[in-house]
C-alpha cells in the first residue's frame, strides 16, 4: 500500500481519473437513455463504442494521416474521424434496435429475451471484427490489438504553478469535449420538443402515446443519440490510448454500465457523476495498490453505493431529471 | 356518427373484458358510460384510444376505420383520451404538461390562444405554471389533465373517471367545466362511477355491466329508471 504515491501526486491522479471517467460517462449515456425509455439494458452498446474506435482507424487509414501532420490536417482529420465515428456508432445502435429489438417489441416478448438478444448482438459484432472481417479483408482485423496513429499528438500546454500540474492538449480536449457533448444532450432532452417526447415516454409510455408521441420514433432517437455519444467516446478513447481491439468494448462497456448504475440509471446527469467518480476511484486505487486493483475498486464502489442507495447516487429517472 | 364502436371484444390474455359492445357518439353530444368497478369502462376507453388492441370488432371515427391505428395515430385524428388516474407527467411542470398536449401541433399562434383558453377555464393552472405537476393536488392534476387534452384541440374528448378521488365540491366543479367545454363545441365521452353527476350532465348514456351494455337511453331517462336508480344511484 502506497498512500504517499497517491497524496504526493493527488492533483495529477485526479486529473487522470477525470479523463478516464469522461469517457465512461459518455458511453454510460447510451445505457442510461435506452434504459430510461425502454427499461432495458442494451448489452450491445459496448460494441457500438467498439465500432466507433475502428471507424477512427478507418478514417485515418483512408486519409493516410499519421503522427506529425500540420495543424490544419490534424484538426481536419480529427473532426472527420469524430463525425464518422458518431455516424458509424449511431448507425450500429440503430441497426441493433431495428433488426433485433423492434421485432421483439412487436411480439411483446418478456424482458429476459431482450437481454439475451442484446448479448447475442454484442457477440455478433465482436466476431465480425475479430473473425469475419479478418477472413474477408485480412489485417488489421482479427484478434490482436491494433495501433491507431496518434494524429493528435500529446503536447504540454502549460503548467499550473505552485502545484506543478502539467496540462496537456489531449486532456483538455477529452474533458472539455466530453462535458460539452453531455451539456448539449442535456439541453436537448430538457428544452426541445423531441426531448420532451423522450421524457414523456420515460415517465409514462401509454400516456405519451395518447399525446401523439410515436414511441418507435422516440426509441430510435435514444438509440441514435446514445450511439452518437459512444462515437464521441470512441474518438476520445483513441486520442488517449492510441489502440483498438475486437473486444475493446467489453471492459469499457462494463465500466460505463457500472457508471450509469452508480449515478442512477435512467438519469443523464447521473451518468456524468457516476463516470467521473468511477474514473477517479480507479486511478486512486491503481496508485495506492497497483493497476490490477482498478477493476476491483470500481466494483466494490458500486456494491457499496448500491447497498446504501439502490437507485444510485442521483437516483431519479430520465423522465424526472429536470433542468 | 362521429364515433362508432362496433361489437368490440377485448381480452387480457385469456380473460375477456369486453364481450362485444357497441357505443355511438354523435357530433356535439355529451355521452356517458356508467358502471361499477370492473364493468369494463376503462377497457372500453383503452379500446377506443388504441392503447389496447381489439380481438374482434372495430372502431370507426369520422367514417374511417381506425381499428388498426396506434394510439398516437388516432390522437392525431382528434380522438383524445384523458386516461384514468389522470396520467399527468409528474416530473414536468404545468406548462410542460400543457405543452405535451400540443405535441403534434405546429401552429404556434393558435397554440398560444389555446393556452389562454385553458388558463381561462382553469385560473388555478395559470398561478402554478412553473410548479412540478407531481406536487399538485388531486383536483388540480385532474384540471391539468383536462387542460392538456384541450391543448390538442380534440374532436372527441374522452374522459376516464374525471371525478376519481375528488371531494364532492371538486366533482361538481369538474363537471361544470366539462359542461362548459361541451358548450364551446367539443364532443365528449365520459366514463364515470359517479352516475348521478354523469347522467344529469349527459345527452345520452350507456350502462355497462361485466363487459356488456345492459341499458341505454337519454340521461334523464336513465336517471328515472328504477333499476338504474337502485343499482347506481343508491335510491
Amino acid at each position: 500500500m502506497d498512500f504517499d504515491a497517491l497524496f504526493s501526486g493527488l492533483d495529477r491522479h485526479t486529473l487522470d481519473g477525470i479523463t478516464r471517467g469522461s469517457i465512461y460517462a459518455l458511453v454510460a449515456l447510451g445505457y442510461t437513455m435506452v434504459y430510461g425509455v425502454m427499461k432495458l439494458i442494451n448489452f450491445a452498446h459496448s460494441e457500438v463504442f467498439m465500432v466507433g474506435t475502428w471507424t477512427v482507424l478507418g478514417v485515418y487509414t483512408v486519409l493516410g494521416v499519421s503522427t506529425g501532420e500540420t495543424l490544419p490536417v490534424v484538426i481536419g482529420a480529427t473532426l472527420l474521424a469524430l463525425l464518422a465515428a458518431m455516424i458509424a456508432s449511431a448507425g450500429t445502435a440503430l441497426a441493433v434496435e431495428r433488426i433485433a429489438y423492434r421485432p421483439l417489441r412487436k411480439k411483446g416478448a418478456p424482458p429476459l429475451i431482450f437481454l439475451i438478444t442484446g448479448i447475442g448482438c454484442s457477440l455478433v459484432l465482436v466476431e465480425l471484427f475479430g473473425q469475419v472481417f479478418e477472413v474477408l479483408f485480412g489485417p488489421p482485423f482479427g484478434r490482436v490489438t491494433v495501433n491507431i496513429p496518434s494524429v493528435l499528438e500529446t503536447k504540454e500546454l502549460f503548467t499550473i504553478p505552485g502545484i506543478d500540474l502539467t496540462i496537456t492538449n489531449t486532456r483538455v480536449i477529452i474533458i472539455v469535449g466530453a462535458i460539452a457533448m453531455m451539456m448539449a444532450l442535456d439541453t436537448f432532452v430538457n428544452k426541445s420538443r423531441l426531448g420532451r417526447g423522450v421524457r414523456a415516454v420515460a415517465q409514462d409510455p401509454d400516456t405519451a402515446s395518447l399525446m401523439g408521441v410515436n414511441q418507435n420514433r422516440v426509441i430510435m432517437l435514444v438509440f441514435v443519440l446514445g450511439g452518437a455519444m459512444a462515437g464521441v467516446a470512441a474518438l476520445l478513447y483513441t486520442i488517449q490510448y492510441d489502440i483498438t481491439k475486437f473486444d475493446i468494448g467489453f471492459i469499457i462497456g462494463l465500466k460505463a454500465f457500472t457508471a450509469a448504475v452508480l449515478g442512477g440509471i435512467g438519469n443523464l446527469r447521473g451518468a456524468l457523476v457516476g463516470g467521473l467518480l468511477l474514473g477517479i476511484a480507479e486511478v486512486y486505487a491503481s496508485t495506492i495498490w497497483s493497476s490490477e486493483w482498478a477493476n476491483v475498486t470500481a466494483f466494490v464502489v458500486l456494491v457499496v453505493v448500491l447497498m446504501f442507495r439502490p437507485t444510485g447516487l442521483l437516483g431519479e429517472s430520465l423522465g424526472k431529471a429536470r433542468a | 356518427m362521429l364515433l362508432e364502436l362496433e361489437n368490440a371484444v377485448l381480452s387480457y390474455g385469456k380473460i375477456e373484458a369486453l364481450h362485444g359492445i357497441s357505443v355511438q357518439v354523435a357530433e356535439g353530444e355529451v355521452v356517458s358510460l356508467i358502471g361499477a368497478n370492473g364493468a369494463g369502462k376503462t377497457s372500453t376507453m383503452r379500446a377506443l384510444s388504441g392503447v389496447r388492441g381489439l380481438s374482434a370488432g372495430k372502431v370507426v371515427f369520422e367514417g374511417e376505420d381506425v381499428t388498426r391505428l396506434r394510439a398516437d395515430q388516432r390522437m392525431r385524428k382528434g380522438l383524445v383520451l384523458t386516461p384514468e388516474g389522470r396520467g399527468i407527467f409528474p416530473g414536468m411542470s404545468v406548462t410542460e404538461n400543457l405543452n405535451m398536449g400540443a405535441y403534434t401541433r405546429k401552429d404556434k399562434s393558435a397554440i398560444d390562444e389555446d393556452y389562454d383558453r385553458v388558463f381561462g377555464l382553469f385560473p388555478r393552472m395559470s398561478e402554478r405554471r412553473k410548479q412540478v405537476a407531481g406536487t399538485l393536488s388531486g383536483g388540480e392534476q385532474q384540471m391539468l389533465a383536462i387542460g392538456r387534452a384541450l391543448m390538442s384541440r380534440p374532436k372527441l374528448l374522452m374522459l376516464d373517471e374525471p371525478s376519481m378521488g375528488l371531494a364532492p365540491m371538486l366533482i361538481q366543479q369538474i363537471f361544470d367545466i366539462i359542461t362548459e367545454i361541451s358548450k364551446q363545441g367539443t364532443t365528449i365521452l365520459v366514463v364515470e362511477q359517479n352516475a348521478k353527476q354523469a347522467l344529469s350532465r349527459s345527452d345520452r348514456a350507456y350502462v355497462l355491466e361485466t363487459g356488456r351494455i345492459v341499458k341505454t337511453g337519454t340521461g334523464a331517462e336513465l336517471l328515472d329508471d328504477p333499476s338504474v336508480r337502485e343499482a347506481y344511484l343508491g335510491v
